[in-house]
C-alpha cells in the first residue's frame, strides 16, 4: 500500500511545479533572436534606475546604444559637432538659434522644431531637474519648422557642448506620459529603436531603417545588465555576449590580448582632504600627507596597471589638458614625521572610502600605509555610499579616497570644480574656502572663448592644488571588452558612445 | 492553534512595522539615499533634496505611508518604486517567482547532498551493523564551503572553462543548474549532518531488531527508521532553504539571476521603502506558509504517536566515535595551531606592491594576496578574532533558540518569519540603532541566526515530550525543572550543539558579508570572512589567495565537529554539563 502511494505522490508534485517552472522562466524574457548572427549580444554595468527615463542618470545607456539623440554631439576634441541640429549661432549672450535637419521618429512622426520646444520644455519642468540643467534655465521656441531659439538664464557659453547630453535627449510626443515620466521605448531617433524592456535585466533593440544617419549594419541589440564584474567577463569568455562594458581591473587578465581594450576614462581618484576641521585643517599636515603618498603603488597593484599616475585634476582623457598645465607654486612645507607626530597628538586620521567602486578600498589600504610612514596614525572607514555620503557632507571624516567624474554632461569641466571646490560648492567633500580658488573657478566659469576657457581651468586646477585639498592619485582607465569578430565598437573615453551604425559582427 | 496564529500576526506585523521605519530611523537623509540610487553623480543640493522629499512624500512620515500601502495592497496596488517610479507589485512577483525556483532547484541538491552524507549510516542501521559514530567529517567539509565562492568555482569552470552551462542569466533550465549546485552543497551537508547524528537512535529501536529478525528487507527498515529521524530535521529546511528566496544575494549577483534577495537589498540600501517592505510581507507569507507546511508533514511522519505520547525516546544508544575521528581532530587542531603560531610572528598588514599575487614559496608560505600581503601572517592574526566572534555569536544564537523552542507554539510565528528574514536586512536595522560598530554587526547576526536552533529545538522538545518516559516521570511527580535537566535538555542538546558547529562557517561568512554597512572590523584588520571575500575575484587568477582561508575554514568547521562527536567529547560534555546544571 505504501509501495503504490508514493510514486503518486511525487507525479502530482512534478506536474504542479512544471508550469510554475516554465512561467517563472517566460517571465524573465527569453529572446528568440539571440541565435541570429548579426545581432550583437552586449552586457551593461549598470541597470536602469528610473526604467531608462532621458531625464535620468539612465541617459548614458540611450546615448551608449545610439537610441536617442540631441542636436548636438560632442566630437572627439570635447567640441560640439551637428548631430540634430545642422548648425548654430549666438545671436547675444544668452539667446542662440539652432537650424534643424530632417529626421523621423521611430514611431514614424517627424521630428519638427515644435519637438525640440516640447522636449526641453519637459526636460525643465521636471520635478527632480536633470544633472546637466542644475546651473542653468533653457527656453525654446519654435521659429519655423526647423529653426528654433533657445535662450539660457544666465548666459552660457557652452550651450551647444551642453545640449550633446542625452539628457536633454529629443524624443517624440507620445514618449511623455501625464504623471512627468518619459519613455524612450520607440520614440527616439537614433540608430537602434527600443522595441522591449524587461525590468532590470534586458532591453531589446532593432535597426531603425528611417535614421537619418543612414541604416546600421547590425540588425538588433541584445542588451542584458549584469552588475558583478566578474560575471561580465565571464559572459564574454564564454561567448554568450559580444560586447561586455568596464571589465575591473581584477579579471582583465583573464582575457585574451585580442579581447581587452583600454581607454582613458575622465574619472581621477584622489584623496581629498578635510580642511575645514580636524587634522588636516593645518596645510602643512596636507603637505605632508600629499609628500607622502606615491600613486605608482597605487596604479600597479590594484588597477593592474590600467590607470595612470596623476598629474593633476584632469587626465589624458580630457586631451587639452597636459598642453595647458600650469606649474603648483605657493605650496606650504610638507610636516616631518616628528612635526607630524608633534601635531597630530595621537589623533588618529578618519579614512574614508565606498565600497561601490571596487579599486577604492584597496587604495585606501595602500593610501592608510603611505601615510603611517609619514607619521600619521589612520583608522579606515570604508562603507557603501549611501550609508558613508551623510557622514561625508557632515565632515565627520578626515581624508577620503573619492572616485571622481572630471567633466560632466557639459563637456566643460567648470561644473564639477565649482561644485567640488568653491566656497558656496554643492560637493564640497574637502570643505575648502579659498578666495584665490573661488576666484580663479569664477573667471573661467565667466569666460565663453574656448581656448581662454580651458586655459583658465588649468589655472584654476593649479590653485585648488596648492591648497592641497585634494591630492590627485590616478586617472582610471576602463577596459572594454569585446570579442575579435565584433568591429566598430566605439572607445569613448567620456562613455557615452559605446555602438553606432558602424558596429557590427565580422 | 489560535496561540500560534496570534504569534505569526505579532511577529509579521512587527517585522512590517520596524521595516516601515527603517528611512526615518537611520538618522541619515532618505531622500539622499534615493538620489544616490537613481544617480550616483548627481550634486545633492538642497533643491533637489527637496524636490525628491515632495515626490515621494518623505515629509509625511512613515505612518501615512505605512496606512496608503497597506490600503493600496487591499486593492492589490503596492505603490511605486520611490526611485524608479515603476509599479513595485510587478516586479516583486517576477523576481519572487524567480528566487522560488532557485530554492526549489536548491532543495533537489539539498536533498541529494544530504542523502549522499547520510547513505552510509543508514545502510549500516538497516543491517544492525551500526557500531561507531561517524564524526561527520566529510559534512563539515562541505558545510564549510562558501555558497560565493563555490558559485564563482563553478561559473568559471563549467561554464567559462567547459561552456556546459551559461555562466549568468536567468533563460531556462540549464541556467539553473549551476546556481543550485553552490546553494544546496553546503546546505544538503548541513542536513545530511543532521539527519547522520539522528538516525543512530532510530535504529536502536526494539522494533527494528524485531524486524530485522521477522526478515523485512533493509530497505523497508530504513524508510521506517528515517521517518522519526527526517521528522526532526525537516524544520531545519526553514531557515536553510526558505531563507535562501531572500538571503540568496551573492550568488544571485554572480550567476546575474534576477532574484527577490538583489531586489529587497537594493531597495534596502536606496532606502526605497515600497519595494521592500512588499518584498518582506512577501518574505514573511512565505515564512508561515512554510512553517505550517513542515508542521502538517512531521505530523504526517509522526503520526498519532505524536498526540498520544508514544514516541520512542531521542536518546542515542552509546556509540564510539568512529576510530579515525581523534586523529582528523588533533590533525585539525595541530594545522591551526602552526598557522596561529606562523602567522602570528609576521606583519598581517604589510602591503608590498612588488610580491603582488604571488605564488606560495619560502618566503610567503601560502602566497600573496593583490596588495602584496602575506597570506599566512593574515590567516594567523584573523584566526582568534574571527573564531571568538563566531562561537560567541554562534552561543548566543543557541542560547536564544533554544529558550525560544522551549515555549513552543507561542514563538512559532517569529521563527517562521525571522528564518526568511534576510541577513542584510537585519544589518540595516541595526546600523539604524546602532551606527557603524564592531559589535554591530554580532548584533545583527545574532537577530537571525538563532532560527535554525529554535525551529530544532522546538521540534525535539515536542517530540521528547511526546516519549513516554517523560509522560511516565511526570505521572510521577518530577517537576518541570527536574524533567527540563534530567530528560528534555540532555536529549535535545547533542543534536543543537551538531547544527551550531556545522553552521559555524557559516556565521564567520555572514559576519563579513555585512562589512559594506560599516558593521564589524574595518579593513584592513584581517577577518576570515573579508579574506574570502576581498580575494574572491583572484579565485582563477591567484587560487592560492582564497585555497588558504577556504582551508583555514574547512579545518576549523572539522576540528569542531570532530571534538563534538561521541558522548564523551570533550565539546559536548563541557556543554551538556553547564547548560543541563549536572555535576561532573
Amino acid at each position: 500500500m505504501h509501495q503504490s502511494r508514493r510514486p503518486l505522490t511525487g507525479l502530482c508534485a512534478l506536474l504542479t511545479l512544471t508550469p510554475l517552472l516554465t512561467a517563472c522562466f517566460a517571465a524573465s524574457g527569453t529572446d528568440t533572436n539571440a541565435g541570429s548572427s548579426s545581432r550583437l549580444r552586449v552586457a551593461l554595468a549598470r541597470p536602469p534606475a528610473q526604467a531608462l527615463s532621458p531625464l535620468s542618470n539612465d541617459a548614458t545607456v540611450l546615448g551608449k546604444l545610439s537610441v536617442a539623440e540631441g542636436l548636438t554631439v560632442l566630437d572627439a576634441n570635447g567640441s560640439a559637432a551637428p548631430a540634430l541640429a545642422t548648425s548654430w549661432v549666438r545671436k547675444d549672450a544668452t539667446t542662440w538659434t539652432f537650424e534643424l535637419r530632417k529626421a523621423t521618429f521611430h514611431d514614424g512622426t517627424a521630428f519638427t522644431a515644435e519637438s525640440v520646444v516640447a522636449s526641453l520644455g519637459h526636460a525643465a519642468a521636471a520635478k527632480v531637474k536633470p544633472r546637466v540643467l542644475s546651473d542653468v534655465t533653457l527656453t525654446a521656441k519654435a521659429e519655423d519648422a526647423d529653426t528654433v531659439t533657445i535662450s539660457t538664464s544666465p548666459a552660457d557659453p557652452v550651450l551647444p557642448m551642453r545640449l550633446a547630453s542625452h539628457e536633454l535627449g529629443i524624443f517624440a510626443a507620445k514618449a511623455y506620459g501625464q504623471d512627468g515620466t518619459v519613455t524612450p521605448v520607440g520614440t527616439g531617433t537614433g540608430a537602434f529603436k527600443i522595441t522591449k524592456l524587461t525590468g532590470k535585466s534586458s532591453v531589446t533593440l532593432d535597426r531603425f531603417d528611417g535614421y537619418w544617419g543612414g541604416r546600421a549594419k547590425s540588425a538588433g541589440i541584445d542588451v542584458t545588465w549584469i552588475v558583478d564584474g566578474s560575471a561580465r567577463a565571464n559572459a564574454l569568455r564564454s561567448g554568450e555576449v559580444d560586447i561586455a562594458e568596464w571589465i575591473p581591473a581584477s579579471q582583465a587578465k583573464l582575457l585574451n590580448e585580442d579581447m581587452r581594450h583600454e581607454v582613458s576614462s575622465v574619472r581621477t581618484d584622489s584623496l581629498l582632504l578635510n580642511t575645514g576641521d580636524g587634522i588636516f585643517a593645518d596645510p602643512s599636515l596636507r603637505a605632508a600627507a600629499r609628500s607622502a603618498l606615491d600613486s605608482s603603488a597605487v596604479v600597479g597593484p590594484i588597477f593592474a596597471g590600467h590607470a595612470d599616475p596623476a598629474q593633476g585634476l584632469f587626465g589624458p582623457a580630457v586631451t587639452w589638458a597636459g598642453g595647458l598645465r600650469v606649474a603648483v607654486t605657493g605650496r606650504a612645507d610638507a610636516a616631518s614625521v616628528a612635526d607630524v607626530k608633534a601635531k597630530t597628538q595621537g589623533r588618529t586620521v578618519r579614512l574614508a572610502a565606498i565600497t561601490n567602486r571596487a579599486e577604492l578600498p584597496e587604495v585606501a589600504t595602500v593610501v592608510q600605509q603611505q601615510l603611517e610612514k609619514a607619521g600619521f596614525t589612520v583608522q579606515q572607514d570604508i562603507r557603501e555610499t549611501a550609508q558613508l555620503e551623510p557622514d561625508l557632507l557632515a565632515g565627520k571624516y578626515d581624508a577620503l579616497v573619492f572616485s571622481r567624474v572630471t567633466l560632466l554632461d557639459t563637456g566643460d569641466a567648470v561644473a564639477y570644480l565649482a561644485s567640488d571646490f568653491t566656497s558656496s560648492g554643492t560637493y564640497n567633500i574637502a570643505r575648502l574656502k579659498d578666495a584665490r580658488v573661488d576666484q580663479a573657478i569664477a573667471a573661467a566659469a565667466q569666460e565663453s572663448d574656448t581656448a581662454q576657457r580651458q586655459q583658465k581651468i588649468m589655472l584654476a586646477e593649479a590653485e585648488i592644488l596648492r591648497t592641497d585639498a585634494a591630492v590627485p592619485l590616478v586617472h582610471e582607465k576602463v577596459v572594454q571588452g569585446f570579442s575579435p569578430r565584433v568591429e566598430g565598437v566605439v572607445l569613448d573615453p567620456r562613455e557615452r558612445t559605446l555602438i553606432t551604425t558602424g558596429t557590427h559582427l565580422k | 492553534m489560535s496561540k500560534s496564529a496570534v504569534g505569526r500576526v505579532v511577529a509579521g506585523a512587527g517585522l512590517l512595522a520596524a521595516v516601515a521605519m527603517l528611512p526615518w530611523l537611520s538618522g541619515t537623509d532618505p531622500a539622499l539615499a534615493v538620489l544616490r540610487a537613481r544617480s550616483a553623480d548627481q550634486d545633492p543640493t538642497p533643491e533637489q533634496l527637496a524636490a525628491v522629499r515632495e515626490q515621494v512624500g518623505l515629509d509625511q512620515g512613515p505612518l501615512a505611508h505605512l496606512v496608503r500601502w497597506l490600503g493600496g495592497l487591499s486593492r492589490g496596488d503596492a505603490g511605486v518604486s520611490w526611485v524608479s517610479g515603476e509599479p513595485v507589485l510587478p516586479e516583486v512577483a517576477t523576481a519572487f517567482a524567480v528566487s522560488v525556483t532557485l530554492m526549489l532547484g536548491a532543495l533537489v541538491v539539498t536533498v541529494a547532498v544530504a542523502a549522499l552524507v547520510c547513505a552510509r549510516t543508514l545502510r549500516q542501521g538497516a543491517e544492525l551493523r551500526l557500531r561507531e559514530e561517524r564524526a561527520g567529517t566529510a559534512a563539515a567539509f562541505l558545510a564549510a564551503l562558501p555558497k560565493f565562492l563555490l558559485a564563482s568555482l563553478l561559473a568559471t569552470v563549467f561554464a567559462v572553462w567547459l561552456g556546459w552551462f551559461p555562466s549568468s542569466g536567468w533563460e531556462g533550465p540549464a541556467s539553473m543548474v549551476l546556481p543550485a549546485l553552490a546553494l544546496g552543497v553546503p546546505s544538503g551537508a548541513v542536513i545530511g549532518g543532521l539527519l547522520a547524528q539522528s538516525l543512530p537512535a532510530a535504529f536502536a529501536e526494539p522494533w527494528v531488531r524485531t524486524w530485522h529478525a521477522c526478515g523485512f528487507p533493509p530497505g523497508y527498515i530504513a524508510r521506517h527508521g528515517l521517518r522519526g529521524a527526517v521528522a526532526g530535521v525537516l524544520p531545519q529546511l526553514l531557515p536553510t532553504i526558505v531563507g535562501l528566496v531572500g538571503g540568496a544575494v551573492a550568488v544571485e549577483k554572480i550567476f546575474n539571476i534576477p532574484g527577490l534577495g538583489r531586489l529587497a537589498l537594493d531597495a534596502a540600501v536606496a532606502r526605497d521603502l515600497p519595494p521592500l517592505q512588499t518584498a518582506t510581507l512577501v518574505l514573511v507569507l512565505l515564512g508561515v506558509v512554510a512553517g505550517l507546511l513542515v508542521r502538517a508533514a512531521r505530523r504526517g511522519m509522526l503520526g498519532p504517536a505524536l498526540r498520544d505520547g508514544a514516541l520512542p525516546a531521542l536518546n542515542p544508544p552509546a556509540l564510539r566515535p568512529h576510530r579515525f575521528t581523534r586523529w582528523i581532530g588533533g590533525f585539525c587542531a595541530l594545522a591551526l595551531l602552526t598557522l596561529l603560531v606562523a602567522g602570528l610572528s609576521r606583519d598581517p598588514l604589510h602591503v608590498d606592491t612588488a610580491a603582488r599575487l604571488a605564488a606560495p614559496s619560502i618566503e610567503h608560505p601560502l602566497g600573496t594576496d593583490s596588495l602584496g600581503r602575506d597570506l599566512l601572517a593574515r590567516l594567523g592574526h584573523g584566526a582568534l578574532r574571527t573564531t571568538a566572534l563566531a562561537l560567541g555569536v554562534t552561543a548566543v544564537s543557541v542560547l536564544i533558540g533554544l529558550l525560544l523552542g522551549m515555549t513552543g507554539r507561542v514563538s512559532a510565528g517569529l521563527t517562521e518569519v525571522a528564518s526568511t528574514l534576510p541577513a542584510v536586512l537585519a544589518g540595516l536595522l541595526t546600523t539604524a540603532v546602532t551606527g557603524p560598530s564592531v559589535w554591530g554587526a554580532a548584533c545583527a547576526v545574532c537577530l537571525v541566526a538563532w532560527t535554525p536552533y529554535a525551529v530544532q529545538a522546538a521540534a525535539l522538545f515536542e517530540q521528547e515530550r511526546a516519549t513516554e518516559h517523560v509522560r511516565v516521570s511526570k505521572s510521577l511527580g518530577a517537576s518541570p525543572v527536574h524533567l527540563m535537566r534530567r530528560s528534555l535538555l540532555p536529549a535535545v542538546l547533542p543534536s543543537v550543539l551538531r547544527n551550531a558547529v556545522l553552521r559555524l562557517p557559516t556565521t564567520v561568512l555572514v559576519l563579513a558579508s555585512l562589512g559594506f554597512l560599516g558593521l564589524g572590523e574595518q579593513p584592513p584588520a584581517p577577518e576570515w570572512g573579508r579574506l574570502l571575500s576581498e580575494n574572491q575575484p583572484y579565485l582563477e587568477l591567484a587560487p592560492w589567495t582564497v585555497l588558504g582561508p577556504a582551508g583555514a575554514l574547512v579545518l576549523l568547521s572539522v576540528l569542531a565537529v570532530s571534538s563534538t562527536t561521541g558522548p564523551a567529547s570533550p565539546g559536548r560534555r563541557t556543554l551538556v554539563a553547564v547548560l543541563s546544571g549536572r555535576r561532573r
